[in-house]
Parts: C-alpha cells; sequence; structure tokens
C-alpha cells in the first residue's frame, strides 16, 4: 500500500453501504448521503464494473448535490484513476484545483496519477525496447544462418 | 530520504482521528513533511502518508490514514479504525467543544480497534495558548482515568509532534517484544516485514545442500 490509489474496500463494507442504498432505492428515497457512502465504496472496489458503477453515481450527485461538490470531484478523479482512465482524472483534478489551487490532498492526488502514468508509459518504452532486441537477435540469427548456409 | 524503499523491518498502522478543524492534517503534514500547512482546507474522506523511523535500531514504516473530522464523512471512515495499530485522538485546545466530543471518538476507537491498540491523545494548538479553553491537568486528567498517552503539541512549531507519534510506535514495539501483541493476528495493524538481509539466510539452506553433495 504506498497511495489512496491501492486501497481496497472490504466486501463488508461495499456490502453494508449498498445494503442501505438499495433499501432507499426500493423505497423511491435515496439521500445523497447513502448515495455518496456506496458510491464512496464503490471506487476503491478491485473490480472495473464496480469503480464505473461508482463513477456514475457520482457525476448523478455533482449534478443533483451542489454542496458535495468538492468530495464528488475528488472521489471521480480516484475512480477514474483506478480504471486507467487518467486523462479524465485529471481533468476532475484540474477542475477541483481551479477552485482550491493550494489544496495538498488534491495536489498530491495529481501527482500520483502523474506518476502513474509515467510508470505505465515506461512499460510501454520497455516493451517496445525488448521487441528492438528481439527483432535485432533475429536479424542476427538470419545472417549467421545465411553465413552456415553460404560456406 | 536515504533509506530505500523495502528498508524496513515492521509496518505500523495509525489513525489520526477528532473533530473537524482540530489540525489531524497539519499534524500528519508536519510529521511527514516537516513543515506546516497554513489555511488547511478541509480533508475529503481520507489522507494518507507515511514516514520511516526508527525505534530500538528497527526500521519501521508508519502507514498514517488521516481522517476527515466532517460528520458527512464519518460513517465511512469508521472502517479505517479495523487493524490499526495506534490512533491519535486530536482535540484544540482553544475550543472546549473539541474536547467536550472526546468521548465519543474513544468509544468508537475501543468499539472498531482492538484491545491492543494504543491510543494517544493530542491536544493541539499549544502555540496558542493565550486562546487556551481547556487547562491542561483537565486533559491529563482525562487521559490518566482511560489509559491514554497525552502531550500538548503544535503542529504549526512542530512542539511535540515527533515526539506523540514517536511514542506511540515505542508503545507499539513494547507490546510486541512483550508478546501482548500477536503479529499473526488479522487486525494487529502491524505487519513484520523480513528485511533485505534477512534474503541471504533463506537462501542458504539450498547451498549447503549443494556443500553436502
Amino acid at each position: 500500500m504506498e497511495d489512496v490509489l491501492d486501497e481496497i474496500v472490504s466486501s463488508e463494507d461495499l456490502q453494508k453501504f449498498e445494503k442501505v442504498y438499495h433499501e432507499q432505492l426500493h423505497q423511491g428515497n435515496v439521500t445523497h448521503k447513502a448515495q455518496f457512502e456506496y458510491a464512496w465504496c464503490l471506487v476503491r472496489s478491485k473490480y472495473a464494473t464496480d469503480i464505473r458503477k461508482g463513477i456514475l453515481l457520482l457525476k448523478d450527485l455533482f449534478n443533483s448535490h451542489a454542496e458535495g461538490k468538492r468530495d464528488y470531484l475528488f472521489y471521480l478523479a480516484i475512480g477514474n484513476a483506478r480504471i486507467k482512465e487518467y486523462n479524465k482524472a485529471l481533468h476532475y483534478v484540474k477542475s477541483f484545483l481551479e477552485i482550491e489551487p493550494a489544496n495538498q490532498q488534491v495536489l498530491a492526488l495529481e501527482h500520483q496519477i502523474n506518476k502513474r502514468m509515467e510508470k505505465e508509459g515506461l512499460i510501454g518504452i520497455a516493451v517496445a525496447s525488448g521487441a528492438v532486441l528481439a527483432i535485432g537477435g533475429l536479424v542476427g540469427l538470419g545472417i549467421a544462418l545465411a553465413k552456415s548456409t553460404n560456406k | 530520504m536515504t533509506s530505500g524503499p523495502y528498508n524496513y523491518s515492521y509496518i505500523f498502522k495509525y489513525i489520526i482521528i477528532g473533530d473537524m478543524g482540530v489540525g489531524k492534517s497539519c499534524l500528519l503534514h508536519q510529521f511527514t513533511e516537516k513543515k506546516f500547512m497554513a489555511d488547511c482546507p478541509h480533508t475529503i474522506g481520507v489522507e494518507f502518508g507515511t514516514r520511516i523511523i526508527e525505534v530500538a535500531g528497527q526500521k519501521i514504516k508508519l502507514q498514517i490514514w488521516d481522517t476527515a473530522g466532517q460528520e458527512r464523512f464519518r460513517a465511512v471512515t469508521r472502517s479505517y479504525y479495523r487493524g490499526a495499530a495506534g490512533a491519535l485522538m486530536v482535540y484544540d485546545i482553544t475550543r472546549r467543544s473539541t474536547y467536550n466530543h472526546l468521548s465519543s471518538w474513544l468509544t468508537d476507537t475501543r468499539n472498531l480497534t482492538n484491545p491492543s491498540t494504543v491510543i494517544f491523545l493530542i491536544g493541539n494548538k499549544s502555540d496558542l495558548d493565550g486562546k487556551r479553553d481547556v487547562t491542561y491537568e483537565e486533559a491529563k486528567q482525562f487521559a490518566d482515568e482511560n489509559g491514554l498517552m497525552f502531550v500538548e503539541a503544535s503542529a504549526k512549531t512542530g512542539q511535540n509532534v515527533e515526539e506523540a507519534f514517536l511514542e506511540t510506535a515505542k508503545k507499539i514495539y513494547q507490546s510486541i517484544q512483550d508478546g501482548r501483541l500477536d503479529l499473526n493476528a488479522a487486525e494487529s495493524g502491524v505487519q513484520h516485514k523480513p528485511a533485505a538481509s534477512a534474503r541471504p539466510l533463506a537462501a542458504a539452506p539450498a547451498s549447503n545442500n549443494n556443500c553436502a553433495c
């Protein structure tokens, strides 16, 4: 566990807050609180489908409940970063920083997202250079074979 | 920092709890960055910080969960208490209401952590002595009655901040040494990490076998 993007919700917690949300949904009256608590758990799930569901719930809250906007923006950034939608995540971070430019918590999140993008970018380069080495090897083998047949 | 990322033998999990605006995030920031964060905005949900410290010659990584004090986050932040080896419970010496709520924070902590969890009470903002609303003596008495460790500290000047985090770690480490804290218990809040130097030992039997042949 190195940062907030690694953290995974326990299945008991997810179930607990899911139950409250569904009960309220069934009664046709979902509170912002229940929806947010459920969404907060969903975006910390290890399953991408849960995270996507959490993102939808947060978007809905963002559009309907002005008071909690900064919280929703923050967890929209976390959710998107966790499913590797880094550009979307950074978009939410930027929207947040337009309102609170010096927020350490969000600046730290931005740093973590950039670090991940960089790391995964480097992995891409490593794969590419590995391929170059492999091709180089094949060419070398080809030359060696050509030489041996020439003999 | 000179210590490598895996160069520690234990991980201790901490939580920081207490009312909104008592300076929990500022204490964390002062401890991890050695800087005071002025105009600290309200934390969203939880914040996370780490620092490697040394106790009795052992390197220990502290994983610190700083929880938001706003009531709207409390239901979910309660799940972060689980498996905490240390709990820093913070109030503001200039706001009596934050002190009055301590019993509710303490009840949560006792209910959601395990008996070996070390609870450290911090009276923050000791630099604002002129605006003091809670005396040292009564807080000390509250701490003693409830078996808590206690200091007054200032996230602004840094006074006693290191001490609070380090004394908590020493107490946890002592519990391990005394066998009061079971490292194998799922929710002890402590992980033992074999140090990098332990690896050659693990590899040793193989080389011994080679010699025997």
